[in-house]
């Protein structure tokens, strides 16, 4: 078996999300849901009831007037919200693992999905573009494939950088030359796997090599960027540290300004102790 | 006392006990500053090179190089330091592969370290700047002794 195939068959033995998320999940997925009955089976789970009220009181997600019952807070944040939301919390537990062989110390990984995720909605204000609403969860998941590796698997990136750096590639294609998969594939088949939508998907697949992407998708560009972004600042970051090649043709599609850049670096900084918090407190 | 100096933060202390540190330094600017004769010892990790608005000042003056280093240095003055004796040590500054020159935040960052010190005649003993690589920096107070850890390896400044 290549060491690519034991990868694969490893991870896909990863357990799914916990049961009250896939509940949710499946119950949105429905075409007859009503934010009623979604608001009986969320409040059925305590974690999920307090990081729905913790979402919506949140400054970045909800402003204004404190909400205090689920039914409220679903109304505040949308059904589009509230799925991202949930699937936030399924995944985030995985995130804040030590990830030994990868240099990051339980937590940083969650702190720089978060980071990522911020940056690219916090680009997407500050270039004046909607982002499509899966961005925020996406760039939340760009790194679930560096847990697998690092904690599930145990792979030590100490060789995988080592060669990375005598090559002068990235760090992606060195995982590539010595496991056969780099950690977005990764990510995208167990999240493929767990029945993520598509275009979520997508975005944790291409966010390294947004050119390679099958379709345009403005949430790809902005999660490449933000990612960059994010690893500029060093939040969370790994021993990879900044050995990535961001895309010129991406910068170029969404007409960044290094002061546009700025902004959202400055940004980041002030909103991802919130959000982090809200995902690291509450234990499914 | 291990004191932690976040992103966009500053430390000065004058105990020797203590080891200032700043962790992930991708491409922002460590600056360590030490003054042996007065035993005073300081670090800001600034994120961006310089506060734009020039009218208003920055929430958070430690953000910027411009702003933060002045501060900080002063800072260690009203603690005794002298120019004449300051030792100062830079790290950080690092870029992502192939990134064009107008994003590389890294090179602006050191860039406007080197005019800022440049216009107050003072100048770097150390620097360990550039790269993909992550930095965390250390300065003993005890000694003003500088160690840069990345990727599981340490070496001085």
């Amino acid at each position: 078996m290549s060491r690519r195939e034991e990868i694969l068959q490893k991870a896909m033995a990863i357990p799914n999300m916990p049961m009250p998320v896939q509940k949710v999940l499946a119950y949105i997925g429905n075409p007859d849901a009503d934010l009623r009955q979604l608001a009986k089976i969320i409040e059925f789970d305590p974690g999920l009831t307090v990081n729905v009220l913790r979402m919506a009181n949140s400054s970045f997600f909800g402003g204004g007037a404190k909400v205090s019952t689920v039914k409220e807070a679903l109304m505040r944040l949308g059904l589009g919200r509230l799925y991202q939301l949930v699937i936030a919390s399924g995944v985030a537990p995985l995130a804040r693992y030590a990830i030994k062989g990868y240099g990051l110390r339980p937590g940083e990984l969650l702190e720089h999905s978060v980071a990522v995720a911020v940056a690219s909605e916090t680009l997407a204000r500050e270039l004046g573009v909607v982002a499509p609403p899966y961005t925020f969860t996406a760039g939340l998941l760009v790194n679930i494939g560096k847990t697998v590796m690092g904690s599930f698997l145990e792979v030590d990136a100490a060789p995988i950088l080592t060669l990375a750096h005598e090559q002068h590639i990235s760090f992606e294609q060195a995982e590539e030359l010595i496991l056969g998969i780099n950690h977005a594939e990764l990510g995208a088949l167990l999240l493929e796997k767990w029945g993520i939508p598509t275009p979520i998907v997508n975005v944790v697949r291409y966010r390294l090599r947004p050119d390679e992407s099958p379709e345009p998708d403005l949430a790809l560009d902005l999660v490449h960027v933000g990612d960059v972004i994010a690893k500029m600042t060093g939040i969370g970051m790994g021993i990879d540290g900044l050995q990535y090649a961001p895309s010129e043709a991406a910068f170029a599609r969404l007409d960044v300004s290094p002061q546009q850049m700025e902004n959202v670096m400055v940004a980041i900084l002030e909103q991802i102790a919130e959000v982090r918090d809200i995902l690291m407190e509450n234990t499914l | 006392m291990e004191i932690v100096v976040n992103i966009s933060d500053m430390k000065v202390t004058s105990r020797a006990r203590d080891v200032l540190v700043t962790h992930a330094l991708g491409s922002c600017l460590g600056l360590a500053a030490y003054d042996p004769i007065a035993g005073v010892a300081g670090l800001i990790h600034c994120l961006l090179p310089l506060a734009r608005d020039a009218k208003t000042p920055p929430k958070n003056p430690f953000m910027y190089v411009n702003t933060g280093i002045p501060q900080m240095i002063r800072a260690m003055y009203g603690r005794g330091a002298t120019r004449e004796h300051l030792v100062l040590k830079a790290a950080g500054c690092g870029r992502m592969m192939h990134i064009s020159n107008q994003f590389d935040t890294g090179a602006s960052n050191i860039a406007a370290l080197k005019k800022l010190l440049q216009i107050n005649e003072m100048r770097l003993s150390a620097e360990d700047v550039g790269g993909t690589i992550p930095r965390t920096m250390r300065l003993f107070a005890d000694t003003g002794r500088i160690v840069i850890t990345s990727c599981g390896r340490s070496w001085e400044l």
